[in-house]
């Protein structure tokens, strides 16, 4: 059918006839002022408090609540860890290079999530599962997973936002907005493991020493252990 | 004094001198001016067809800016002007004005005669095929015998005028503009000027008249249904010549400054303009004419009406019709709207009666004129018909885009004139074959 001559000609002349006789978008302007869009706030603009620290806490309500998209909004969280952004990746000012890659079908390296660990992500999956992968019960979802790991691996995230479909942005915002919500292991896990990490073999002490207190026999002579 | 009352008090003086000796001038020499002008009767005709026509270009030009600006805004689902005048019909007119207010520039180097003649020229070599336009019955400018060719002939010298502007600016763009232009126009010529061949060979002649008086009748008889190649070819060929979109490359608004217009400024730059419209009206005209029947209706009216009204036959009587006609059909048309309704009051039925008898004996009156004057008919058809293509230039200009310098060659060369060549060849053999 595509090969009839003129066929695209006469195609678009019906468009724009039709167009002709449709209703007309034009807004009288000094006559006619409409109310601005519902969520209209004026003009964009990052406010200092009192002390000059910048109000903005990087929680992407804004740019949610954009009706249009205007609003993108991007770089290192407020404590300089991640990098987030809201929108598709393309179109981040800093990621042109990235876009670049991506676009030509080569993987892209992301060095702002190497230093975070693969974790097992079964435990998401299946609490994605149970939540039907959808993005508006977020809330839920986050308490779920924080349940199952004690805090919100950014590994984690990631998969949730792979699998929702929601943007990592709006899925960090929520995550950060909250504050039974966090990103790293409670500080009791944190001491323990940072103890372990010091003074590897106090545990061994420590089981010597009930199993002395206990009156069993225990190792005479710890291996590694100052005198 | 204001401004108004400068205007009349130098006005006024001027005004009843004029008369005055105009007065003097035809009690004193009245008689042998009109024996003169009876005995030239040819000349005066040419000569105030001429005027005329000059006369009616500018307010058809007017029309069309008009015509485009709101076209293409509504097809762009915008209004379109809107302030000036009722529904900013009057926007043209103020562009006009300003044109004709801006300063009239020649730059240093120009060649001043070619230059201040170039539009001249172009504008002229538009104007001067309208002579040949059969607008109504009995209405034309000259019924030349070879009409077609005429037309063809000081259409082409528009060309002239391009390649003038292009030379005299001084300025390289404006030559490569007009140089282009006339490359242009010239390759579309030839495709123009083959596909009309066929249809004189059916006509049997060049007189534009005598074509479109071939295709009174139904509509069926119109040389669309005999050459629809042809006109195919001459609406595309047609369009290249008056250079609108899609082949619009002359002067690409949006791609180059303005081609050949390059260096104009003020009323020489308008005058391009005007004729670029002119001839969209022109090329419209003559596709109607040469395609589309001219001035014929597309039906013949099944039964013969004569209008036999002698109204001075009636005496007082016709006093007493204009006086009460109006009056008893008013009543008339107003008994309905007192019927429809009770809620309807006195005074409204007799409000939409009277409207609606007005509107009753305005059709009468309009029929009449139509039945009566067949020149009325004629111009109203001929109108109509060709500003339905009017609005088809300006149609495809709100849609198509534009094409390549290239690809407007190739199309010209390979595809336009072969075709032409086809259509001539099929006609040549078709007439041979049914008069054999």
């Amino acid at each position: 059918v595509s090969l009839i001559p003129g066929l695209g000609l006469a195609k678009g002349m019906a468009l724009t006839l039709r167009r002709f006789f449709e209703p007309k978008v034009t807004v009288m302007y000094p006559e006619d002022r409409r109310d601005p869009p519902h969520k209209f706030r004026g003009r964009l603009q990052l406010l200092y408090d009192e002390w000059g620290t910048l109000k903005c806490e990087t929680c992407f309500q804004c740019a949610q609540a954009c009706p249009i998209e205007c609003i993108d909004m991007g770089g290192m969280d407020t404590r300089g860890r991640y990098h987030v952004h809201w929108g598709a990746p393309e179109t981040y000012g800093e990621r042109r290079e990235e876009s670049a890659l991506r676009r030509s079908g080569r993987t892209v390296p992301d060095p702002a999530y190497l230093p975070f660990a693969s974790i097992d992500l079964a435990r998401v999956d299946s609490i994605l599962e149970e939540f039907d992968h959808d993005p508006a019960r977020l809330l839920p979802i986050l308490e779920a997973t924080q349940a199952a790991y004690g805090y919100l691996p950014i590994a984690a995230l990631k998969q949730i936002s792979n699998r929702t479909g929601a943007w990592y942005a709006m899925i960090y915002g929520t995550a950060s907005y909250y504050a039974h919500l966090r990103f790293e292991p409670p500080s009791a896990t944190i001491q323990a493991a940072a103890i372990e990490a010091h003074r590897p073999s106090e545990a061994t002490y420590r089981s010597a020493l009930e199993a002395s207190l206990a009156g069993g026999p225990g190792p005479s002579s710890p291996a590694g252990a100052p005198n | 004094l204001t401004l108004p009352g400068k205007v009349i008090f130098t006005a006024i003086p001027i005004l009843v001198a004029l008369s005055a000796g105009l007065v003097v001038v035809i009690v004193l020499f009245g008689a042998p001016i009109l024996h003169l002008l009876v005995a030239n009767l040819p000349i005066v005709r040419f000569v105030l067809a001429a005027t005329i026509i000059l006369l009616m270009t500018i307010p058809t030009a007017f029309l069309i800016i008009y015509m485009e600006m709101k076209v293409i805004a509504l097809i762009n689902l915008r209004i379109g002007p809107d302030r000036v005048g009722p529904f900013g019909s009057l926007l043209s007119v103020v562009h006009g004005l300003k044109v004709l207010m801006k300063e009239d520039f020649t730059p240093t180097g120009a060649d001043p005669l070619v230059f201040t003649w170039a539009p001249v020229v172009t504008y002229l070599a538009s104007v001067m095929t309208l002579l040949v336009i059969p607008f109504a019955p009995g209405l034309y400018g000259q019924d030349f015998n070879i009409g077609l060719l005429y037309f063809f002939a000081v259409g082409g010298l528009s060309v002239v005028g391009l390649l003038m502007a292009g030379w005299s600016s001084y300025n390289k763009y404006s030559l490569l503009g007009g140089l282009r232009s006339a490359a242009q126009v010239i390759s579309y010529e030839i495709p123009l000027t083959l596909s009309v061949v066929g249809l004189i060979l059916l006509a049997g002649t060049m007189s534009l008249n005598q074509i479109v008086l071939n295709q009174s009748g139904w509509f069926t008889d119109w040389y669309v249904f005999q050459q629809p190649l042809g006109v195919l070819i001459f609406f595309i060929a047609a369009t290249a010549e008056a250079n609108r979109t899609p082949f619009d490359l002359t002067e690409a608004d949006s791609e180059i400054v303005a081609g050949f217009a390059t260096e104009y400024s003020g009323m020489r730059f308008g005058f391009f303009f005007f004729a670029e419209y002119v001839n969209v009206f022109i090329i419209s005209a003559l596709t109607v004419t040469l395609f589309f029947g001219g001035w014929n209706a597309p039906f013949p009216w099944p039964w013969p009406i004569t209008l036999s009204l002698d109204p001075g036959g009636l005496g007082i009587g016709l006093l007493l019709l204009v006086a009460i006609v109006p009056l008893v059909l008013t009543i008339v048309f107003a008994v309905p709207f007192w019927i429809a309704s009770s809620r309807i009051k006195t005074w409204q039925a007799l409000l939409g009666g009277f409207v609606l008898a007005n509107l009753f004996l305005g059709a009468l009156v309009f029929a009449g004129i139509y039945i009566g004057l067949d020149w009325v008919a004629g111009v109203l058809w001929f109108m109509g018909k060709t500003y339905a293509f009017v609005f088809t230039f300006v149609w495809m200009r709100g849609t198509l885009p534009r094409v390549r310098i290239d690809q407007l060659m190739d199309f010209a060369w390979k595809w336009l004139l072969p075709a032409s060549l086809l259509n001539l060849f099929v006609t040549a053999a078709a007439i041979v074959v049914v008069h054999k």
